[in-house]
Parts: structure tokens; C-alpha cells; sequence
């Protein structure tokens, strides 16, 4: 039996800001995400510091405005991100690994050594400024067990504090995210990390948790990249007294409800 | 590649199964008003069902009439006495002639009653009988479950005919549905979109495609063409994200996104859009950068600085306007910025 307290990481203000046409100005970033916190998400997931100066400075009111929440400042596995996101003061500093042989050779033009190497000197930059460090398996349920095994095993070495799995284009199933997740070591704290191709988002999500991940990434009204991620009312509503996360879904509700015009601001954005 | 006891589900799963389809039935016909529809759109619609793999599609009494069924009319009216129907096709390697030149015939449309007996009960009330056509309805809560222990003993139950229709209440009907196959399970009832309480047909569709190529025929790429007749009919749009169907869904705007898509597609799609009659589309917007904007004006010529000031006033126009800048407002744009730098303005 797993244990039944969970928690959520909220990326509307990163992930689902990536869906095509959705923009926060800074206040309204701000506004998402004091309601976020005072809902009583665990992390949020405040942007991608490297974008520039505006992400910068919503990062910097974020911080501020929230009482609870961590706030984790999302990059690239290089030093320049990782540096702009230590400088807006984020709590958490998430590293993004590509996992899968077709994003390393395809998309960064590199090797699986290159990666695990590039990661160590991103950890040590990440520790010498004493920030929590955690690890985005980017891609990793196209990538090979073997090398997965790998980056466990480096994440751990590094002192990550928790390893996002990612489905980056949603093609898990509940049986094969049961099969997966199952595997990994209780050593580090799981996060899943479910995207929402083929529907399936929040049963991926559920087999997660239950097969032993701690955290599940989630979005307001599930916005995202694509078909978008894991829709954290929906979650709520299908783990009703199986899963505590310390949300309560009325509350979410009313929330969702009042940040509905700021999400969508242009109405035909939504049917 | 999966890990090794994954890739193992779903060779043993695979084995289970041998080579015997599934029955998909869909039942969108029966989730809105069809009184104003005409038989020519019905089977237009029908069509495009079978076409993407849909084994039978459940009607009403009314929709039959409206088929116009060759035969005896009042012969038909009482056969028809109130119950629902499914119209199956006959495929056409089932009809070929050994006429040489003869070209393959179409598929032939035919009725059969609709026999299956919907039960929502706790599976352990199941009893077994045999020649029983049933219908599982419910178990949308079965994610939270031992839903293999539940499919188990669905399948021990000795029912001669087993479809399931999970309930859609907590978003969780396709990964029940597709669950249920994989477990062995050999009939599922879905509907088109998510405007119900049904599995929804397209998510479904692609799942089997993805999990199971050997076994889906259906061709996916009319999706679009049923999406868009759907709208009409129903007179209800379907989300612009919606999994599988949404307009928007290959729409890509961030940086990173669009350079690994140009650089091979395959990074960040689960399928090709084509696959589903959709295509990629790189838009413009906050998390845009330089490289989307080079691909979309198409100036791989353009300064840093102009690229640098174009993509700020990017950003700052679709934060206020709350979506994406159309390929003309681009233009206009980028337009206004060279000009600027063109021309100095004496004050």
C-alpha cells in the first residue's frame, strides 16, 4: 500500500504558459501564484528565469508574495540558465536533462557522456550557491532503461532531491507508468510528470503516486504544451478520498473560477 | 524503449489476445439531438467512423428510418419496435468477386439488434450465464483500484459477451478502456469528443494504433473531416486542445519546442499531425526566439539586434492580447522595426 499523502507541483506559470498564445504579465503571474500557495501547493513552478529580465522580475514578486510554496526556477542543463535562476532567488533550482536517445542526438546534437557530464558541472555550480537542486528526466518514457538507470544513479550522486520523470509527448499508459515508476529506487523522491496526448494524463498520473511518486506536476484547467498536462482539478476529483494532498477541490474550484479571465484572456482560446 | 517488464505487459498481453480484432463501438449518435440531421450527413458520418476503425455505431430506431434501408418498410418499423440498433459493415475482401477486371466493391452496410443488456453493478453480482450479452457501465473510479483484479474477474465471469463503457466522471475513461483491452477484453463502446460521459473515441483510437499496430486498421487521418462535421451537427465546437482532435494542438511556440521540432519533429510530437488530418504550425509568441522568428519571416539575413527588438515587441503584444500574432500582424511588425532603424528622426 502507498502512503496516501501526496503533493502537488503546480507549472501553469512554466509549462502551461507554454501553451501556444497564453501570456502572464507579471502581476498576473503574481496573482496565479499567491493562489496557488494559499491553496496549499507544495512547489510551484514559477517560469524559466533565463527567458529575461520581466521573467526575472515576477520571479523576485513570487517570491515575496508567497507564504508556503517552494518556487522552482525551471532551465536548460547549461550554466547561463542555471545562473539567472539562482540570481532571481529561486528556492529550487530544477535542471531539464534530455533522457532519451532521439532529444540527445537529435535535438542537442550530443552523447549520453556529454549529458552526464554537462549535468555534474550544473550540480556543482548548483551546491556552491547551497540551492536545492532537482533533476527533470526530460523525454523518459522514450528513453532507454539502461541509460535511465544511469542518470538515477548520477541524480543521486549529485545530491538531487527529487528526479521529475517526464512523459515530455504523453504516450504512457497506466499499466507501463505502473511498470516504470515501480522501478525506481526509494532512495530519491519521485515527481511524474504526465502530458496529455493520448487523454491520459491524470491516470498516468494516479499509477505514478500510486506505484510510489511523492509529487505529480499538474496545470490550472490542465493548459500546456500540445493537448496540455495533467489537470489538477481533474486529479482531485478522481483521487477523492484515496490521495490526500492538502487541497481541498471546492477551494481549487471557486480559484479556478476567479482566474479564469486572467488564464484566458481571449475567450475563442477555449471552447 | 520501455523498460523491461513493460515491454514484457505488453508481449504477454499481445499473446492473450492472438489475432482476434476488437469490437469498438461507438455511440455518439446517441449523446445529442440528431432530430434535424439528414440521411445524407448521417452516412457521411458513419462513414467517416468506419473509416477510422470503428466496428459498429449504435443508433436509434429514428436515425435507421433515416438510412433508408432498401425493403419491406413496415416489415422494418416492427422489427425496429422501439430498440436501439448497431450498423456494421462488410468489408469488402468478404465480398470480392473472382471476375477478373471487377473492381472491389464497397462495403456493405447492414443493421443487427443492439442485444447488449447494460449493467452497472459491482462486478462480484456478475452471475455467470452464459449467452449473455452485457454491457459494464460505471467503474469510473477503477483507476484508484486493483483494476486488473476487477478485469480478471470480469473475464472469469463466464458472460458470453463482455463490453465495457467506462464512465467518464473522473477523466480516466480512456486509460480504463484501453486498460481493458490490453487486459484482453474484446469490446468497448466510446463516443466522439469529450461533450459526454463516454470514453472518448478519438483518444481510444490512437491509443490502440500506438499500443497495438499489428492489430488497428483504421485510418486516423479523417479525424479532422469528423471533428468538423461533428461541430456542425451537434452544434457544439470541440476545445481547440482537446487530445487527439483540437485544432491547436500542433501549434508550437516556445524556443526550445520549435528547435527541436525543425530539427526533426519526431522530439516533441507523439504522432504526426497528419496522422490525425492536422498539420504543424510554428507560431509566434512570448516564449518564442530568434529561430522562429527567422523561420517564419524567412530572413535568415536579419540582424541580431532588429531579431532582438522584433521578439521584444513580440512578447509584449501577446501578453496584452492573450494569444499568438497571425503571420500578417508578424509582417506589419517586423516592417515597423526595420523601418525604424532605417530611417533617423531629427527632433
Amino acid at each position: 500500500m502507498t502512503n496516501r499523502q501526496k503533493y502537488i507541483v503546480d507549472t501553469t506559470l512554466r509549462d502551461g504558459e507554454q501553451s501556444p498564445g497564453m501570456a502572464f504579465s507579471v502581476r498576473e503571474k503574481v496573482t496565479i501564484a499567491k493562489s496557488l500557495d494559499a491553496l496549499g501547493v507544495s512547489r510551484i513552478e514559477a517560469g524559466t528565469p533565463a527567458m529575461g529580465r520581466e521573467e526575472c522580475r515576477a520571479f523576485e514578486k513570487i517570491k515575496l508574495a508567497c507564504q508556503k510554496a517552494q518556487i522552482i526556477g525551471w532551465n536548460r542543463m547549461n550554466l547561463s540558465d542555471i545562473s539567472q535562476s539562482i540570481g532571481c532567488g529561486a528556492d529550487i533550482i530544477h535542471v531539464c536533462v534530455p533522457a532519451s536517445d532521439l532529444l540527445i542526438r537529435e535535438k542537442l546534437r550530443s552523447t549520453r557522456s556529454q549529458v552526464l557530464e554537462t549535468l555534474s558541472t550544473c550540480a556543482a555550480a548548483i551546491h556552491a550557491e547551497k540551492r536545492e537542486l532537482t533533476i527533470g528526466l526530460e523525454d523518459a518514457s522514450r528513453a532507454d532503461w539502461d541509460f535511465l538507470v544511469l542518470l538515477i544513479e548520477t541524480a543521486q550522486d549529485l545530491g538531487a532531491t527529487t528526479l521529475r520523470f517526464s512523459d515530455t509527448v504523453g504516450i504512457m499508459s497506466p499499466s507501463l507508468c505502473k511498470a516504470t515508476i515501480s522501478r525506481f529506487p526509494d532512495s530519491i523522491d519521485i515527481e511524474v510528470h504526465m502530458h496529455n496526448d493520448l487523454g491520459m494524463a491524470v491516470a498516468n498520473s494516479i499509477q505514478g503516486l500510486r506505484s510510489g511518486a511523492k509529487y505529480a506536476d499538474s496545470t490550472l484547467f490542465g493548459i500546456g504544451e500540445r493537448a496540455g498536462n495533467c489537470n489538477l482539478e481533474h486529479l482531485l476529483i478522481a483521487t477523492q478520498g484515496q490521495l490526500d494532498f492538502g487541497i481541498s477541490l471546492d477551494e481549487l474550484q471557486w480559484r479556478q473560477a476567479d482566474l479564469k479571465a486572467i488564464i484566458y484572456k481571449n475567450k475563442l482560446a477555449y471552447a | 524503449m520501455l523498460p523491461i517488464e513493460a515491454a514484457s505487459i505488453l508481449k504477454a498481453n499481445k499473446r492473450k489476445r492472438g489475432t482476434q480484432m476488437v469490437t469498438i463501438i461507438d455511440r455518439t449518435l446517441t449523446t445529442f439531438d440528431t432530430t434535424g440531421m439528414t440521411g445524407r450527413d448521417l452516412k457521411h458520418f458513419c462513414d467517416l467512423l468506419f473509416t477510422c476503425g470503428v466496428t459498429k455505431i449504435e443508433l436509434t430506431p429514428d436515425l435507421v428510418d433515416r438510412m433508408s434501408f432498401p425493403g419491406n418498410a413496415a416489415g422494418l418499423k416492427q422489427w425496429l419496435r422501439g430498440q436501439s440498433f448497431f450498423l456494421t459493415q462488410i468489408l469488402p475482401d468478404l465480398l470480392a468477386s473472382d471476375i477478373p477486371g471487377m473492381k472491389e466493391p464497397k462495403p456493405l452496410w447492414k443493421l443487427e439488434p443492439n442485444e447488449l443488456v447494460d449493467k452497472n453493478i459491482p462486478v462480484s453480482k456478475l452471475t455467470p450465464r452464459h449467452h449473455q450479452k452485457i454491457r459494464i457501465t460505471g467503474l469510473d473510479d477503477l483507476m484508484t483500484q486493483d483494476y486488473l483484479k476487477i478485469f480478471k474477474a470480469l473475464l472469469d465471469s463466464g458472460v458470453d459477451t463482455l463490453d465495457l463503457c467506462p464512465g467518464n466522471q473522473q477523466h480516466c475513461a480512456t486509460a480504463i478502456a484501453l486498460e481493458w483491452l490490453l487486459a484482453g477484453g474484446q469490446s468497448i463502446s466510446c463516443g466522439f469528443t469529450d461533450h459526454h460521459n463516454f470514453p472518448p473515441l478519438e483518444e481510444v483510437l490512437m491509443g490502440l494504433k500506438l499500443s497495438q499496430p499489428d492489430l488497428f486498421t483504421g485510418d486516423l487521418s479523417v479525424l479532422s473531416e469528423l471533428r468538423n462535421l461533428y461541430e456542425k451537427l451537434a452544434g457544439q465546437p470541440v476545445g481547440k486542445m482537446k487530445a487527439i482532435i483540437g485544432t491547436d494542438i500542433f501549434k508550437v511556440e516556445s524556443g526550445i519546442h520549435v528547435d527541436g521540432v525543425l530539427k526533426n519533429p519526431h522530439t516533441y510530437e507523439p504522432f504526426n499531425p497528419q496522422a490525425v488530418g492536422n498539420q504543424r504550425e510554428i507560431v509566434l509568441g512570448k516564449h518564442s526566439g530568434r529561430q522562429s522568428l527567422l523561420y517564419k519571416l524567412n530572413k535568415p539575413e536579419l540582424s541580431e539586434s532588429a531579431a532582438h527588438t522584433i521578439l521584444n515587441h513580440i512578447k509584449s503584444r501577446c501578453t496584452q492580447l492573450g494569444r499568438n500574432l497571425s503571420d500578417r500582424e508578424l509582417r506589419t511588425l517586423a516592417s515597423e522595426v526595420q523601418n525604424d532603424k532605417q530611417t533617423e528622426i531629427y527632433c
